[in-house]
Parts: C-alpha cells; sequence; structure tokens
C-alpha cells in the first residue's frame, strides 16, 4: 500500500495528467504496473497521445521515488487509486471519475449521509451564521459535512460541523494536500484533516490554479447524497457546483435571503427555478429522510440555560431575531442604558445571546 | 566694554537660563555669535543691527562677540534677540552696563526695533526668580502669570532705552486678565438625540477617566459624541491649569484671554500624523507632541483604524504611565500625557460592517481590525457601537439630559474620586480596587462567571472593576460594588471589533 501510494503520487504529478488519461491508464493496472509502463516508454496509444507519452517518459526518468514518499510522509497524506480498497468509493462510482486521490486524515463511513454546504466566498455575516448553524446541525444529526475550505461560506460550514464535533467533516480543497490555501483557514484546514478528512485530486505541492476548481467541484458533489446552497450570487461559482450536481441527479436545496442581499442572489434564483429551501437543519434532515427528533433532543441537554432575571427577560423579549443594537433596546424595552448593558451582560453569562461588542443577537 | 544680561530659551517644555555676554572692542567690524545657536537665533545679527538702527541708536562700528552661555545648551529661536540688543548697547555705553545687571530679557526684535512675542514665553519667563523681565507687550499677560509684577511690558527697543537710560517711566500697559471665563463654546449634550448606548459611555468615560472607544458606521455621529466629552470634564485645578498653560505656550498655541487654561484642552490630530507629531519628538529640540498638549484633557483619535499602527503603539506606554519619555542624545525629557482618550473607528473599511449592505471581504476587514493592536484595546476600558440614527426618530426624540446636568453627575463621581486620593477611578491600582471596591457576594459572581467564560482577561477583570467604581458612584452605589455595576461595566468593555472571520466560536 505505501509503495503505490508513492505511485499514484508520481502518476498524478506526471505533465498533463488529468483525469480521463489517467483513469484509462489505471483501466487494469494498477499503480505500480502502471509506473512501470510509464518509465518504460510502454503505454498503449489509446491513452494519451504520442508526444504526451514522449513527455511523461522523460519526466518519469526524472523522479526519485523515496523522495515521494518522504513528502507524503512528512505531510502526513496518502495517496490512492481506485484499486485501493482505502480509495473513496464515490469518488471510483462517479459519472467523472476520479482514479487517484490524496487524503489527509481519515475518511468518515461511507455509508454515513453526505451533505455538501456550498456557497459564496464574499458571504454576509449572516450567511456566514447559517452556515455555520447549519454545519452544526448536521454534524449534530450524524450528517458528513462536505464542503471546499473556501473563505466565507464553506469556512463556516466547517467551522459549525467542527463545532458540533459529532460528525467527522470532509473537505475537498483544489490545491494540493500540503498546499494550505487560502492562507487565513490554515488553522481549519488542520482542524478538518484532524477531524476527518482532506481530500484533493491534485498532486502535492500543486498551486491553487483557477482551473483546478470546476474539477474540485465535481469531486464535492460527487461525495454528496445532497446539495445545500447557503448564499450565491447570481454568477457565482456555486452555481457550477449546482450544475455539477444536477448532472448526477442529486438534490439542490437552497437558504432564502434578502432580495436587497446580493450576496444571496444565486440561491434566490435557485429558489424561483424550484429548489426546496432551507428554512432550518431539520429541513435537510427531512430531504434525507433522518430522524430529526434525536439531533433536536440532544442539542437542549448541550446547553443548559438559567432563567433570566424579570428586567433582563424583558430586554431579551426585546431582541428580535437579526441583530439588536443597544440603542434599539432602549427603545424597545423602555429601560435606560445602564440597565441595558447589565442586562446583556447576565444574558450572555446565561448563554441566552451572543453580543460582539456592536450588536446583540439570541443564541 | 563687556555687558552680560540674562535670558533663556527653550529645552523641551522648560526654560533653561541663559546669561548673553556681549563684548565690544577695537578691529576690523564684525558681529560673531557664539555657544550653540541653531538657525533662528544665528539670523539675531541681522534682526538686532537693523532693530538698533532704526531705534535711532549706534551700532558699534567695532568688533562685537556675543556668547551665549552655558555653551552647552542648544540655544532655540528668536527670544534672545531683545536681550542681544540690550547687551550691544550696555557693551557700547549706550545703557549704562550695570542696569543690565539685575534684570532679564525675552523677546524677537523686527527689524524696526518693535518687540515680538517668542513661543513658550511662560516656561521662559518662569525660570527667573528675580528681578525685572523685560517681554514683548504680546507676551505681557502670560508673562504675569510666571512673574507677576516684576515682568515689564515693552513694545519696543526703545521703551527699553527710555527706562534704563534716559530715567524714564516703564510704559504704561494694562497686563489685567480678562477674570470672568468666556462663555462656553463646548457643543452641548442636548443636541445628541437617542444614542442612549453612546450617552452612557460618554458619561462613564467623563466620570471616570475611562478610555473610551466608538464603533459605527459613516454619519452615525461618532465624532460629533466625542466633541462632546471635554464639556462633561471638571474645570481644571490650579496646577493642573498651570501645567497646561505651560505646555501650551511651548507648543505655541493661542492662550485664552483668562491667561490660564481653565478648560480642559481637545485635540483630535488627523489620522495620518506622524509619531514625533502625536507623542512629541521631532528632530533636534523635542517639541510636544498631541498627547502632550492634550494632558489634562481629551485626546480624540478620530478614524483608529487608520492611524499607522506603529503611531498608535507608540501611545500604549502614555497612557500607562501619564508621561511621555523622549530619548534624545542630549538626554531624555518627560512631557506629560494625561489624556482621557477617546478614539472613533468604522467596524470594517466600507463602514457597514455586519450589515447585509457590507462590501468588505473577510481579509481586507481583518487587515483594518489587525491595525489596531490588542495592547492598545485592552487600554480601552469602554466600546459601544454607534448607529446611525433614523432621520425621523431625530425629529421626534425629546432632547436628551443637558452638558450642564451630566457635568454635575461627572464632577460628584470625580469628588469621590479624589477622596481615595487619586484624580479619577480609572488610576486605581490592584490595592486601591481591594479597598474601595470590594464586590458584594453577588457582583463576584458575575465576575467569575465572565472570567471562567473566557469573556474577561485579568487585566480586563482590573479594568472592568474600575469601570464598575465609576457606575457605582454614579448611580449612588454605596462602598460595595454590586452585581448590576459590575454587569454593566463588563457589558461595556471592549472586544476585537470584527474578527477576520465573522464565524464566532460560542
Amino acid at each position: 500500500m505505501s509503495a503505490s501510494g508513492e505511485h499514484a503520487a508520481a502518476l498524478a504529478a506526471l505533465p498533463g495528467a488529468g483525469a480521463a488519461r489517467l483513469g484509462r491508464l489505471l483501466a487494469a493496472d494498477d499503480a505500480g504496473a502502471a509506473w512501470d509502463r510509464v518509465r518504460a516508454g510502454r503505454v498503449g496509444a489509446e491513452v494519451a497521445p504520442a508526444s504526451v507519452r514522449t513527455e511523461w517518459r522523460a519526466a518519469a526518468a526524472a523522479v526519485d521515488l523515496g523522495a515521494i514518499g518522504e513528502v507524503l510522509r512528512r505531510a502526513g497524506v496518502v495517496a490512492t487509486t481506485w484499486h485501493d480498497p482505502a480509495h473513496p468509493p464515490r469518488f471510483v462510482h462517479d459519472i467523472d471519475p476520479a482514479p487517484i486521490a490524496f487524503r489527509c486524515g481519515r475518511m468518515p463511513e461511507a455509508s454515513m449521509p453526505h451533505v455538501a454546504v456550498v456557497g459564496t466566498r464574499r458571504a454576509s455575516a449572516i450567511g456566514k451564521e447559517i452556515a455555520r448553524d447549519l454545519g452544526a446541525g448536521l454534524a449534530d444529526a450524524g450528517v458528513v459535512v462536505v464542503s471546499g475550505l473556501a473563505l466565507g461560506i464553506d469556512a463556516a460550514a466547517h467551522h459549525g460541523a467542527l463545532l458540533a464535533a459529532a460528525t467527522p467533516p470532509i473537505a475537498v480543497v483544489g490545491s494540493g494536500c500540503d498546499v494550505p490555501y487560502p492562507k487565513a483557514n490554515a488553522s481549519l484546514w488542520s482542524q478538518v484533516a484532524a477531524a476527518g478528512a482532506v481530500l484533493s485530486e491534485a498532486p502535492m505541492g500543486a498551486r491553487p490554479e483557477a482551473w483546478r476548481f470546476p474539477a474540485r467541484n465535481r469531486l464535492l458533489v460527487a461525495l454528496a447524497d445532497l446539495v445545500v446552497v447557503v448564499e450565491s450570487r447570481a454568477t457565482g461559482g456555486s452555481l457550477l457546483t449546482v450544475d455539477e450536481a444536477v448532472r448526477r441527479g442529486i438534490d439542490v436545496m437552497a437558504v432564502p435571503g434578502s432580495l436587497r442581499n446580493g450576496a444571496a442572489a444565486g440561491a434566490n434564483r435557485l429558489l424561483a427555478d424550484g429548489c426546496a429551501p432551507v428554512l432550518e437543519a431539520g429541513d435537510i434532515l427531512a430531504a434525507l429522510g433522518l430522524d430529526r427528533c434525536g439531533a433536536a433532543a440532544r442539542r437542549e441537554v448541550a446547553v443548559p440555560r438559567s432563567a433570566p432575571g424579570e428586567t433582563a427577560g424583558r430586554i431579551l423579549e426585546a431582541i428580535d431575531d437579526g441583530p439588536t443594537s443597544v440603542d434599539e433596546l432602549v427603545a424597545r424595552a423602555e429601560v435606560d442604558a445602564a440597565t441595558v448593558f447589565a442586562a446583556l451582560t447576565e444574558l450572555e453569562l446565561a448563554g441566552l445571546i451572543t453580543h460582539d461588542g456592536a450588536r446583540v443577537r439570541r443564541c | 566694554m563687556l555687558a552680560t544680561i540674562r535670558s533663556s530659551t527653550l529645552e523641551g517644555l522648560d526654560g533653561a537660563r541663559v546669561a548673553v555676554e556681549v563684548h565690544v572692542t577695537n578691529g576690523l567690524p564684525a558681529f560673531t555669535i557664539v555657544g550653540l545657536p541653531d538657525a533662528s537665533c544665528r539670523e539675531a545679527r541681522d534682526r538686532v543691527r537693523a532693530a538698533i538702527e532704526s531705534s535711532g541708536l549706534t551700532w558699534p562700528m567695532q568688533r562685537v562677540t556675543v556668547n551665549l552661555a552655558p555653551g552647552g545648551v542648544r540655544k532655540v529661536g528668536a527670544g534672545l534677540d531683545l536681550a542681544i540688543a540690550l547687551g550691544i548697547l550696555g557693551a557700547t555705553g549706550q545703557i549704562p552696563p550695570e542696569q543690565l545687571r539685575d534684570i532679564a530679557a525675552v523677546g524677537e526684535l523686527g527689524l524696526d526695533g518693535t518687540v515680538r512675542p517668542v513661543r513658550g514665553i511662560l516656561p521662559l519667563v518662569d525660570v527667573f526668580d528675580e528681578g525685572r523681565v523685560l517681554v514683548g507687550v504680546a507676551d505681557a499677560r502670560v508673562a504675569v502669570l510666571g512673574v507677576g509684577d516684576r515682568a515689564r511690558p515693552i513694545r519696543s527697543l526703545g521703551d527699553a532705552v527710555g527706562a534704563l537710560a534716559k530715567g524714564l517711566p516703564w510704559p504704561d500697559i494694562d497686563v489685567s486678565l480678562d477674570p470672568a471665563p468666556p462663555p462656553s463654546l463646548e457643543p452641548d449634550m442636548a443636541d445628541v438625540r437617542g444614542q442612549e448606548g453612546a450617552r452612557r459611555a460618554l458619561t462613564v468615560a467623563a466620570a471616570g477617566g475611562h478610555h473610551l472607544l466608538l464603533v459605527g458606521p459613516p454619519g452615525a455621529g461618532k465624532t460629533m459624541l466625542a466633541r462632546r466629552l471635554p464639556g462633561l470634564l471638571p474645570d481644571l485645578g490650579p496646577d493642573a491649569a498651570r501645567r497646561v498653560t505651560r505646555v501650551h505656550s511651548a507648543a505655541g498655541l493661542p492662550l485664552p484671554a483668562t491667561g490660564l487654561v481653565r478648560r480642559p484642552p481637545f485635540r483630535a490630530p488627523h489620522h495620518s500624523a506622524s509619531m514625533a507629531a502625536l507623542v512629541g519628538g521631532g528632530s533636534g529640540h523635542a517639541r510636544p507632541g498631541e498627547v502632550s498638549v492634550a494632558s489634562e484633557g481629551v485626546l480624540f483619535l478620530d478614524e483608529l483604524g487608520e492611524f499607522a499602527p506603529s503611531v498608535l503603539d507608540a501611545l500604549r506606554q502614555p497612557l500607562e504611565e501619564g508621561v511621555v519619555r523622549i530619548a534624545r542624545s542630549g538626554g531624555t525629557r518627560e512631557h506629560p500625557a494625561r489624556v482621557l482618550l477617546i478614539a472613533a473607528m468604522n467596524p470594517c473599511p466600507c463602514g457597514e460592517g455586519g450589515t447585509l449592505n457590507c462590501r468588505c471581504n473577510a481579509s481586507s476587514r481583518s487587515r483594518y481590525a489587525s491595525r489596531v493592536s490588542g495592547p492598545l484595546l485592552d487600554r480601552l476600558d469602554i466600546m459601544v457601537h454607534v448607529e446611525r440614527p433614523s432621520p425621523l426618530a431625530l425629529l421626534d426624540r425629546e432632547p436628551g439630559r443637558c452638558t450642564a446636568e451630566v457635568a454635575a453627575d461627572v464632577a460628584k463621581v470625580r469628588r469621590l474620586a479624589h477622596e481615595r486620593g487619586v484624580e479619577c477611578n480609572a488610576e486605581l491600582g490592584r490595592e486601591q480596587l481591594d479597598r474601595f471596591a470590594p464586590l458584594d457576594e453577588a457582583a463576584a459572581g458575575v465576575l467569575h462567571a465572565a472570567i471562567s467564560a473566557g469573556a474577561l482577561s485579568a487585566r480586563g477583570a482590573m479594568r472592568a472593576r474600575s469601570v464598575a467604581r465609576t457606575i457605582a458612584d454614579l448611580d449612588g452605589g454605596g462602598a460595595e460594588i454590586r452585581a448590576c455595576d459590575i454587569a454593566g461595566a463588563i457589558g461595556m468593555r471592549a472586544r476585537p471589533p470584527m474578527g477576520g472571520d465573522v464565524v464566532r466560536i460560542g
């Protein structure tokens, strides 16, 4: 297995080796045999044009398998081909299969339900909060959250899944498994790898080039039983992910947003086109045919709440669903600002609200 | 012949005595000034010669040497002009040299012999313990604050020669100070409609001397609120007034007609300010920075996120200790820096942070937030969010309490602080807090809960206690801090405004 890991990694790094060519190359042979054929220049004409095959042979001659093995070991990455039992089965049975995959961490059981949560990188604060809540709710209910570790919605969904700490999440990334991108998510990246798995089709050290992301999106969808779009702009990359889902006949659900919120325009368009709406994590669970009571009951136990005092209770009632400012609370609860500041601390310590210094919202 | 007269030069915020020695002897006509004069001081040669000739006096066609002693102190500015001119007149016998022995002179000369005002007149005359002090008319009122009736205001070089050589009376110039303070021009709190949270924060900040950060979108009224803060502070005491006046005089700021600066200063440097402009220094002689000029008053940093981070971090030590230490090759100077800091910033570069209209991406938001370092944020005890009020609410709401009412509350709290031996509650140290701000049982519970929830650091807990002391004083609490006081303090404490990623754990 460790030997074929090096071979698979070496094959993926060949110039011009896309999923289609590698698929033909590995149709019958395992990684070791295929590598020997590449080095010997005995690759069949049906695999790739002659110029590419010559290039492969030259490139393979310069490869040090030991060094590649060392890179994999040091990064804690395993490379598999579809002949390996450890290869994600959903990558094999896809309409665009991935013959080679790199993995950091451990894959959750393939039999568990998988839901892809995707959305724009330039998300609104509320959008990210929704993505986080959905991620947490899904993981809580035993659903594997699959996302792309991009900024915005992706990161928020992973955050949520990690917070719930109930089900391991999966990230499918566009760069090599040893190239965290974007840098801002580097720590989130390693948290996901520690709790679940980070998957990539790109060879080790591959830069996050733009063309790799559409290919990544197809794998993200391939893993999922359902795709949820939280916020997407009218021409966002998430809509390409939706197209991949439609090609595979995978259900797509979308979170409605304000008509004035440009970040939600794409998601709203999906709803208008007939996607099922997501109002809470339970809607996704229902679509998956899962029981939602168990999850809700567990949540209740997780956050112990003490009853607020009378004034604090009045102020809590004045906090509507959106973020609320101190001035609004003064006006609505008809108390003075001093009382509000004190009550907010009480409510925050009781775990009933969050307060980021600017506005407060209910938990 | 030789003549000596006293004068002074500025060293930072203090005056330094200078003995001006003039020697006139036969030889080729020449005029040299020695004793570390800077450029403006060296130019005295041309001004003094013209002033003497246009006052109808005689310029000696001899070799004139002026020595400014002590030789090791750098002499800055044109304030030595008058003393040099009088010294030359003494050395040439146009004024009896013994007349110069017990007088001092500070003033710049015009080419026509008029005496002009100089920067820093108060510290400059403060160094003369005895004898008459000749100053220009424009400097007379301030000089009187320093040396009382020993000040001799003169309009021109001719006035001095008349009194010293011809026995004429000193010119009679009214130097009495305007006794009645002018009507306050500080804007009133009654103009603030709504903004209850920010009003409360301003009140607590003024009462306890707690540094304050206002965060809000453009147009929310952050600047408007900040400008109302100095009006809430009490008048300066006699010592503080004198300290402030000295700094303002040395910084060359116009002084009020009452002579002493009696109201707390308000300074609002632009965010392009350099480190030297903000904390003082600069090449050569160390000028007071904005933080020193605002000492005993309010320093307002608008658009905090736009200041250079290195400049902001230079404020950390002065905010902590109340003085700025400026080290130069010639020695270290201490400038006062006891300010009440009020800062304002947008939640993110586009200003709409956290709402649907925000156009910033996570990285630019995190870059903006990271410009204000954690240690600086840690020194801001209070942070409130200011919302843009709706125009209709502006029409509807009744005016809030006016500055005079709030200022009375502030003065009450400050009196309580004086009884504890400090200027304001923010200055209470750890032992003093244990003594003057003990927590009752419920309050201790709240504080412990906040600390164990990770909402407060050890330092944050101490700051929260001092803010709680102020809140208790304001709301008529007793010696013990109640739960509502400490909860109110924690509810107003500063937190990082908008982290990089808006996703928060918890």
